[in-house]
Protein backbone atom coordinates (compact mmCIF):
# COMPACT_ATOMS: atom_id res chain seq x y z
CA UNK A 1 0.00 0.00 0.00
CA UNK A 2 1.47 3.26 -0.96
CA UNK A 3 2.34 5.35 2.06
CA UNK A 4 0.00 8.21 2.46
CA UNK A 5 0.74 11.98 0.87
CA UNK A 6 0.67 14.73 3.25
CA UNK A 7 -2.60 16.41 1.88
CA UNK A 8 -4.48 13.10 2.57
CA UNK A 9 -3.51 12.73 5.89
CA UNK A 10 -4.55 16.93 6.60
CA UNK A 11 -7.53 15.82 5.34
CA UNK A 12 -7.93 12.80 7.47
CA UNK A 13 -7.41 15.38 10.19
CA UNK A 14 -9.82 17.64 8.74
CA UNK A 15 -11.99 14.67 8.75
CA UNK A 16 -11.27 13.95 12.35
CA UNK A 17 -12.59 17.87 13.18
CA UNK A 18 -9.25 19.70 12.76
CA UNK A 19 -10.38 22.47 11.34
CA UNK A 20 -6.91 23.95 10.85
CA UNK A 21 -5.91 21.26 8.61
CA UNK A 22 -9.00 22.49 5.95
CA UNK A 23 -7.32 25.80 5.90
CA UNK A 24 -3.87 24.13 5.16
CA UNK A 25 -5.76 21.98 2.34
CA UNK A 26 -7.59 24.56 0.73
CA UNK A 27 -4.48 27.49 0.60
CA UNK A 28 -2.33 24.59 -1.02
CA UNK A 29 -4.87 23.45 -3.74
CA UNK A 30 -7.25 26.53 -4.09
CA UNK A 31 -4.66 28.21 -6.83
CA UNK A 32 -4.24 25.03 -9.27
CA UNK A 33 -8.46 24.26 -8.32
CA UNK A 34 -9.18 27.65 -9.42
CA UNK A 35 -7.24 28.02 -12.78
CA UNK A 36 -8.47 24.02 -13.58
CA UNK A 37 -12.00 25.82 -13.48
CA UNK A 38 -11.35 29.39 -15.07
CA UNK A 39 -9.76 27.57 -17.83
CA UNK A 40 -11.75 25.02 -18.15
CA UNK A 41 -15.30 26.93 -18.61
CA UNK A 42 -13.91 30.25 -19.75
CA UNK A 43 -15.47 31.97 -17.32
CA UNK A 44 -14.41 33.95 -14.32
CA UNK A 45 -18.21 34.27 -12.47
CA UNK A 46 -18.81 30.38 -13.65
CA UNK A 47 -15.23 29.44 -12.18
CA UNK A 48 -15.77 30.78 -9.12
CA UNK A 49 -19.54 29.74 -8.49
CA UNK A 50 -17.65 25.94 -9.26
CA UNK A 51 -14.60 26.72 -7.27
CA UNK A 52 -17.15 27.19 -4.04
CA UNK A 53 -19.16 24.35 -5.31
CA UNK A 54 -16.04 21.96 -4.95
CA UNK A 55 -14.87 23.12 -1.37
CA UNK A 56 -18.86 22.77 -0.29
CA UNK A 57 -18.92 19.28 -1.64
CA UNK A 58 -15.62 18.39 -0.07
CA UNK A 59 -16.80 19.59 3.37
CA UNK A 60 -20.10 18.24 3.06
CA UNK A 61 -18.45 14.77 2.34
CA UNK A 62 -15.71 15.00 4.88
CA UNK A 63 -17.06 12.33 6.91
CA UNK A 64 -16.67 9.29 4.07
CA UNK A 65 -13.15 10.53 3.48
CA UNK A 66 -10.71 7.42 3.33
CA UNK A 67 -7.36 7.80 1.57
CA UNK A 68 -7.44 5.52 -0.47
CA UNK A 69 -5.17 7.02 -3.32
CA UNK A 70 -3.90 10.71 -3.75
CA UNK A 71 -5.79 13.18 -1.86
CA UNK A 72 -5.51 15.40 -5.50
CA UNK A 73 -7.38 13.04 -7.33
CA UNK A 74 -10.08 13.15 -5.10
CA UNK A 75 -10.48 16.83 -5.03
CA UNK A 76 -10.02 16.85 -8.81
CA UNK A 77 -12.95 14.34 -9.11
CA UNK A 78 -15.09 16.41 -7.45
CA UNK A 79 -13.89 19.56 -9.79
CA UNK A 80 -14.42 17.20 -12.86
CA UNK A 81 -17.99 16.10 -11.83
CA UNK A 82 -18.88 19.73 -10.98
CA UNK A 83 -17.57 20.93 -14.36
CA UNK A 84 -19.32 17.82 -16.27
CA UNK A 85 -22.53 18.70 -14.37
CA UNK A 86 -22.47 22.32 -15.62
CA UNK A 87 -21.53 21.96 -18.90
CA UNK A 88 -24.87 19.26 -18.53
CA UNK A 89 -26.49 22.07 -17.81
CA UNK A 90 -26.26 24.06 -20.18
CA UNK A 91 -26.11 21.57 -23.13
CA UNK A 92 -29.73 20.95 -21.94
CA UNK A 93 -31.08 24.44 -21.71
CA UNK A 94 -28.99 25.39 -24.54
CA UNK A 95 -28.09 21.84 -26.93
CA UNK A 96 -25.12 24.44 -28.49
CA UNK A 97 -23.86 25.43 -25.25
CA UNK A 98 -21.64 22.42 -24.36
CA UNK A 99 -20.43 21.40 -27.76
CA UNK A 100 -17.25 21.91 -27.40
CA UNK A 101 -15.73 20.05 -30.09
CA UNK A 102 -13.86 21.23 -33.06
CA UNK A 103 -17.50 20.95 -35.42
CA UNK A 104 -19.28 24.63 -35.93
CA UNK A 105 -22.06 25.19 -33.67
CA UNK A 106 -25.33 25.28 -35.12
CA UNK A 107 -27.10 26.62 -33.14
CA UNK A 108 -26.67 30.40 -31.92
CA UNK A 109 -28.55 30.65 -28.81
CA UNK A 110 -25.70 29.83 -25.93
CA UNK A 111 -25.99 30.62 -22.48
CA UNK A 112 -23.79 34.29 -21.66
CA UNK A 113 -20.72 32.25 -20.16
CA UNK A 114 -20.48 30.24 -22.80
CA UNK A 115 -21.18 32.63 -25.96
CA UNK A 116 -18.03 32.06 -28.60
CA UNK A 117 -17.44 35.87 -28.90
CA UNK A 118 -17.32 35.85 -24.75
CA UNK A 119 -14.45 32.69 -25.05
CA UNK A 120 -12.98 34.73 -27.81
CA UNK A 121 -13.26 37.41 -25.56
CA UNK A 122 -11.57 35.29 -22.94
CA UNK A 123 -8.98 33.96 -25.04
CA UNK A 124 -7.62 37.25 -26.22
CA UNK A 125 -7.05 38.77 -23.09
CA UNK A 126 -4.71 35.36 -22.45
CA UNK A 127 -1.21 34.83 -24.02
CA UNK A 128 -0.46 32.89 -27.19
CA UNK A 129 0.10 29.63 -25.08
CA UNK A 130 -3.27 29.91 -22.79
CA UNK A 131 -5.37 31.15 -26.12
CA UNK A 132 -4.75 27.87 -27.51
CA UNK A 133 -5.32 25.89 -24.19
CA UNK A 134 -8.43 27.72 -24.41
CA UNK A 135 -9.07 26.46 -28.02
CA UNK A 136 -8.67 22.89 -26.93
CA UNK A 137 -11.52 20.43 -27.08
CA UNK A 138 -12.74 20.02 -23.70
CA UNK A 139 -11.35 16.74 -22.93
CA UNK A 140 -8.17 17.21 -23.91
CA UNK A 141 -8.09 20.52 -22.11
CA UNK A 142 -9.16 18.61 -18.67
CA UNK A 143 -6.53 16.38 -19.31
CA UNK A 144 -3.75 19.16 -20.10
CA UNK A 145 -4.47 21.24 -16.95
CA UNK A 146 -5.25 18.49 -14.75
CA UNK A 147 -1.54 16.99 -15.53
CA UNK A 148 0.00 21.10 -15.48
CA UNK A 149 -2.14 22.53 -12.55
CA UNK A 150 -1.49 19.13 -10.17
CA UNK A 151 0.65 17.14 -11.76
CA UNK A 152 -1.31 14.25 -12.30
CA UNK A 153 0.00 11.17 -13.87
CA UNK A 154 -2.31 9.26 -16.74
CA UNK A 155 -3.40 7.14 -14.31
CA UNK A 156 -4.57 9.56 -11.98
CA UNK A 157 -5.81 11.78 -14.79
CA UNK A 158 -7.95 8.50 -16.08
CA UNK A 159 -9.30 7.79 -12.47
CA UNK A 160 -10.35 11.49 -12.04
CA UNK A 161 -11.76 12.08 -15.59
CA UNK A 162 -12.95 8.12 -15.59
CA UNK A 163 -11.61 6.62 -18.70
CA UNK A 164 -9.27 4.17 -19.50
CA UNK A 165 -5.90 4.93 -19.18
CA UNK A 166 -5.16 4.65 -23.48
CA UNK A 167 -7.88 7.48 -23.30
CA UNK A 168 -6.46 9.72 -21.27
CA UNK A 169 -3.09 9.12 -22.65
CA UNK A 170 -4.68 10.03 -26.06
CA UNK A 171 -6.70 12.99 -25.04
CA UNK A 172 -2.67 13.94 -23.49
CA UNK A 173 -0.86 13.44 -26.56
CA UNK A 174 -3.67 15.53 -28.71
CA UNK A 175 -3.55 18.18 -26.42
CA UNK A 176 0.18 18.33 -26.22
CA UNK A 177 0.68 18.04 -30.29
CA UNK A 178 -1.39 21.29 -30.44
CA UNK A 179 0.09 23.19 -28.08
CA UNK A 180 3.55 22.49 -29.45
CA UNK A 181 2.32 24.28 -32.20
CA UNK A 182 0.76 27.10 -30.87
CA UNK A 183 4.56 27.79 -29.33
CA UNK A 184 5.99 27.66 -32.74
CA UNK A 185 5.61 31.56 -33.63
CA UNK A 186 7.56 31.96 -30.24
CA UNK A 187 10.24 30.65 -31.64
CA UNK A 188 9.97 31.68 -35.02
CA UNK A 189 8.65 34.98 -34.80
CA UNK A 190 8.60 35.72 -38.68
CA UNK A 191 6.01 32.82 -38.70
CA UNK A 192 3.42 34.47 -35.76
CA UNK A 193 0.28 33.84 -37.75
CA UNK A 194 -1.89 37.05 -37.39
CA UNK A 195 -4.80 36.93 -34.94
CA UNK A 196 -7.54 38.90 -36.99
CA UNK A 197 -9.58 39.85 -33.93
CA UNK A 198 -7.01 42.40 -32.04
CA UNK A 199 -4.73 42.83 -36.03
CA UNK A 200 -5.55 46.62 -35.90
CA UNK A 201 -4.65 47.39 -32.11
CA UNK B 1 0.67 7.22 -36.03
CA UNK B 2 1.60 9.53 -33.29
CA UNK B 3 5.53 10.99 -32.94
CA UNK B 4 6.62 8.47 -30.44
CA UNK B 5 9.07 11.10 -28.33
CA UNK B 6 5.89 13.84 -28.14
CA UNK B 7 4.43 12.55 -25.21
CA UNK B 8 6.90 10.86 -23.39
CA UNK B 9 9.09 14.22 -23.56
CA UNK B 10 6.42 16.04 -22.24
CA UNK B 11 5.67 13.67 -19.16
CA UNK B 12 9.18 14.20 -18.32
CA UNK B 13 8.45 17.63 -17.25
CA UNK B 14 10.91 19.68 -18.74
CA UNK B 15 9.36 20.27 -22.08
CA UNK B 16 8.95 23.52 -23.74
CA UNK B 17 5.75 23.43 -23.30
CA UNK B 18 5.44 22.97 -19.90
CA UNK B 19 8.13 25.84 -19.36
CA UNK B 20 6.06 28.29 -20.80
CA UNK B 21 2.72 27.15 -19.55
CA UNK B 22 4.11 27.91 -16.19
CA UNK B 23 5.88 31.53 -16.76
CA UNK B 24 1.85 32.39 -17.90
CA UNK B 25 0.11 34.11 -15.06
CA UNK B 26 -1.43 32.30 -12.30
CA UNK B 27 -4.52 33.63 -11.72
CA UNK B 28 -6.08 33.19 -7.86
CA UNK B 29 -9.58 33.41 -6.47
CA UNK B 30 -10.41 36.48 -5.40
CA UNK B 31 -10.02 37.38 -1.78
CA UNK B 32 -14.18 37.09 -1.15
CA UNK B 33 -14.13 33.61 -2.61
CA UNK B 34 -11.53 33.05 -0.38
CA UNK B 35 -13.26 34.22 2.62
CA UNK B 36 -16.77 32.88 1.52
CA UNK B 37 -14.89 29.21 1.53
CA UNK B 38 -13.49 29.68 4.50
CA UNK B 39 -16.40 30.89 6.24
CA UNK B 40 -18.23 27.82 4.79
CA UNK B 41 -16.03 25.62 6.12
CA UNK B 42 -15.99 27.05 9.68
CA UNK B 43 -19.63 26.90 9.64
CA UNK B 44 -20.25 23.43 8.88
CA UNK B 45 -17.46 22.72 11.72
CA UNK B 46 -19.63 24.50 13.98
CA UNK B 47 -22.82 22.64 12.87
CA UNK B 48 -20.74 19.20 13.32
CA UNK B 49 -19.31 20.38 16.82
CA UNK B 50 -22.76 21.59 17.81
CA UNK B 51 -25.73 19.32 16.86
CA UNK B 52 -23.81 17.14 14.66
CA UNK B 53 -26.42 17.89 11.77
CA UNK B 54 -24.85 18.14 8.00
CA UNK B 55 -23.58 21.67 6.67
CA UNK B 56 -26.38 23.82 5.02
CA UNK B 57 -25.12 24.56 2.03
CA UNK B 58 -27.37 25.13 -1.27
CA UNK B 59 -24.69 23.62 -3.15
CA UNK B 60 -24.47 20.16 -1.33
CA UNK B 61 -26.81 18.00 -2.95
CA UNK B 62 -29.13 16.74 0.11
CA UNK B 63 -28.56 13.04 0.13
CA UNK B 64 -24.64 13.83 0.47
CA UNK B 65 -25.56 16.36 3.36
CA UNK B 66 -27.63 13.67 5.07
CA UNK B 67 -25.08 10.88 4.40
CA UNK B 68 -22.02 12.95 5.96
CA UNK B 69 -24.21 14.26 8.94
CA UNK B 70 -24.71 10.35 10.28
CA UNK B 71 -21.79 9.33 12.31
CA UNK B 72 -20.51 5.87 10.77
CA UNK B 73 -21.50 4.29 13.82
CA UNK B 74 -24.76 5.19 12.71
CA UNK B 75 -25.27 3.37 9.35
CA UNK B 76 -26.03 -0.07 10.87
CA UNK B 77 -29.22 1.45 12.43
CA UNK B 78 -29.82 3.33 9.45
CA UNK B 79 -29.35 0.26 7.36
CA UNK B 80 -31.57 -1.69 9.51
CA UNK B 81 -34.28 0.84 9.76
CA UNK B 82 -34.74 1.15 6.12
CA UNK B 83 -34.88 -2.59 6.15
CA UNK B 84 -37.71 -3.01 8.57
CA UNK B 85 -39.87 0.36 6.60
CA UNK B 86 -39.53 -1.93 3.35
CA UNK B 87 -40.45 -5.34 5.11
CA UNK B 88 -43.47 -2.90 6.57
CA UNK B 89 -44.66 -1.41 3.30
CA UNK B 90 -44.69 -4.56 1.41
CA UNK B 91 -46.77 -6.49 4.18
CA UNK B 92 -48.99 -3.57 3.95
CA UNK B 93 -49.07 -4.01 0.49
CA UNK B 94 -49.75 -7.49 0.63
CA UNK B 95 -52.21 -7.72 3.84
CA UNK B 96 -53.40 -4.13 4.21
CA UNK B 97 -55.79 -2.53 2.94
CA UNK B 98 -55.33 -3.00 -0.64
CA UNK B 99 -56.00 -7.17 0.11
CA UNK B 100 -59.44 -5.60 1.20
CA UNK B 101 -60.36 -3.93 -2.03
CA UNK B 102 -59.43 -7.12 -4.25
CA UNK B 103 -62.11 -8.97 -2.18
CA UNK B 104 -64.37 -6.15 -3.04
CA UNK B 105 -63.93 -5.89 -6.45
CA UNK B 106 -66.73 -8.39 -7.67
CA UNK B 107 -69.62 -6.23 -6.43
CA UNK B 108 -68.24 -3.21 -8.60
CA UNK B 109 -68.30 -5.70 -11.50
CA UNK B 110 -71.59 -5.55 -11.37
CA UNK B 111 -71.76 -1.80 -10.47
CA UNK B 112 -70.42 -1.13 -13.90
CA UNK B 113 -73.03 -3.81 -15.67
CA UNK B 114 -75.71 -2.29 -13.53
CA UNK B 115 -74.53 1.54 -15.32
CA UNK B 116 -74.48 -0.15 -18.18
CA UNK B 117 -78.42 -1.00 -18.62
CA UNK B 118 -79.20 1.90 -17.85
CA UNK B 119 -81.06 3.97 -20.13
CA UNK B 120 -79.11 5.50 -22.88
CA UNK B 121 -79.43 9.14 -24.70
CA UNK B 122 -82.49 11.21 -24.83
CA UNK B 123 -83.65 11.34 -21.16
CA UNK B 124 -83.57 14.62 -20.12
CA UNK B 125 -81.10 14.08 -17.88
CA UNK B 126 -78.54 13.01 -20.52
CA UNK B 127 -76.86 16.56 -20.92
CA UNK B 128 -74.99 15.92 -17.70
CA UNK B 129 -73.62 12.73 -19.44
CA UNK B 130 -73.06 14.30 -22.47
CA UNK B 131 -70.53 16.81 -23.26
CA UNK B 132 -71.85 19.59 -26.14
CA UNK B 133 -70.27 17.69 -28.78
CA UNK B 134 -71.10 14.05 -28.21
CA UNK B 135 -74.94 15.75 -27.75
CA UNK B 136 -74.75 17.43 -31.64
CA UNK B 137 -73.33 13.66 -33.08
CA UNK B 138 -76.48 12.13 -31.47
CA UNK B 139 -78.74 14.53 -33.01
CA UNK B 140 -77.04 14.54 -36.38
CA UNK B 141 -77.24 10.24 -36.07
CA UNK B 142 -80.91 11.04 -35.05
CA UNK B 143 -81.34 13.30 -38.31
CA UNK B 144 -79.76 10.94 -40.73
CA UNK B 145 -81.59 7.92 -39.20
CA UNK B 146 -85.27 10.43 -40.10
CA UNK B 147 -85.95 10.32 -36.69
CA UNK B 148 -86.87 14.21 -36.86
CA UNK B 149 -89.15 14.55 -34.13
CA UNK B 150 -86.70 13.27 -31.53
CA UNK B 151 -83.78 15.48 -33.22
CA UNK B 152 -85.81 18.05 -32.73
CA UNK B 153 -87.03 17.57 -29.29
CA UNK B 154 -82.88 17.05 -28.43
CA UNK B 155 -81.73 20.24 -30.41
CA UNK B 156 -84.21 22.24 -28.00
CA UNK B 157 -82.91 20.36 -25.27
CA UNK B 158 -79.46 21.24 -26.64
CA UNK B 159 -80.49 25.13 -26.79
CA UNK B 160 -81.66 25.29 -23.57
CA UNK B 161 -78.16 23.62 -22.25
CA UNK B 162 -75.68 25.34 -23.96
CA UNK B 163 -77.70 28.08 -24.89
CA UNK B 164 -73.82 30.00 -26.33
CA UNK B 165 -72.43 26.38 -27.17
CA UNK B 166 -71.06 27.67 -31.20
CA UNK B 167 -72.17 25.32 -34.21
CA UNK B 168 -70.28 25.33 -36.82
CA UNK B 169 -71.85 25.96 -40.18
CA UNK B 170 -71.28 22.25 -41.45
CA UNK B 171 -72.08 21.05 -38.79
CA UNK B 172 -75.64 23.23 -38.31
CA UNK B 173 -76.76 21.51 -41.72
CA UNK B 174 -76.57 17.99 -39.76
CA UNK B 175 -78.92 18.58 -37.16
CA UNK B 176 -81.23 20.85 -37.98
CA UNK B 177 -84.17 19.83 -40.50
Amino acid sequence: MEPLDEDAKLMLRYRDGDATAFSALYSRHKGPLYRYLLRQVRNAGVAADLFQDVWSRLVATRGRYEARAKFATYLYRIAHNCTMDFFRRASRLHPAAADDSDAPAAEPEVPESQRPDVIAEFAEQQSALLAAVSALPQEQREAFLLHEETGLTIEEIARVTDVGVETAKSRLRYAVRKLKKSLLPAAFPDARPVRTLNAST
Amino acid sequence: MHPPDDLDEYLRGDSALSCQYRRESAPAPPPALDRRVLEMSRAAGELAAGDSTAPHDSHTPRSVRAASAAPPCLAPLAFAASVLTSVALVLAIVFGPQSAKRVDDAPRVVRVVAHAELPQPYTNNSKAARAPSVWLADIAALRRAGRNREADEELRRFRTAYPTYPVYPAYSAAIRP
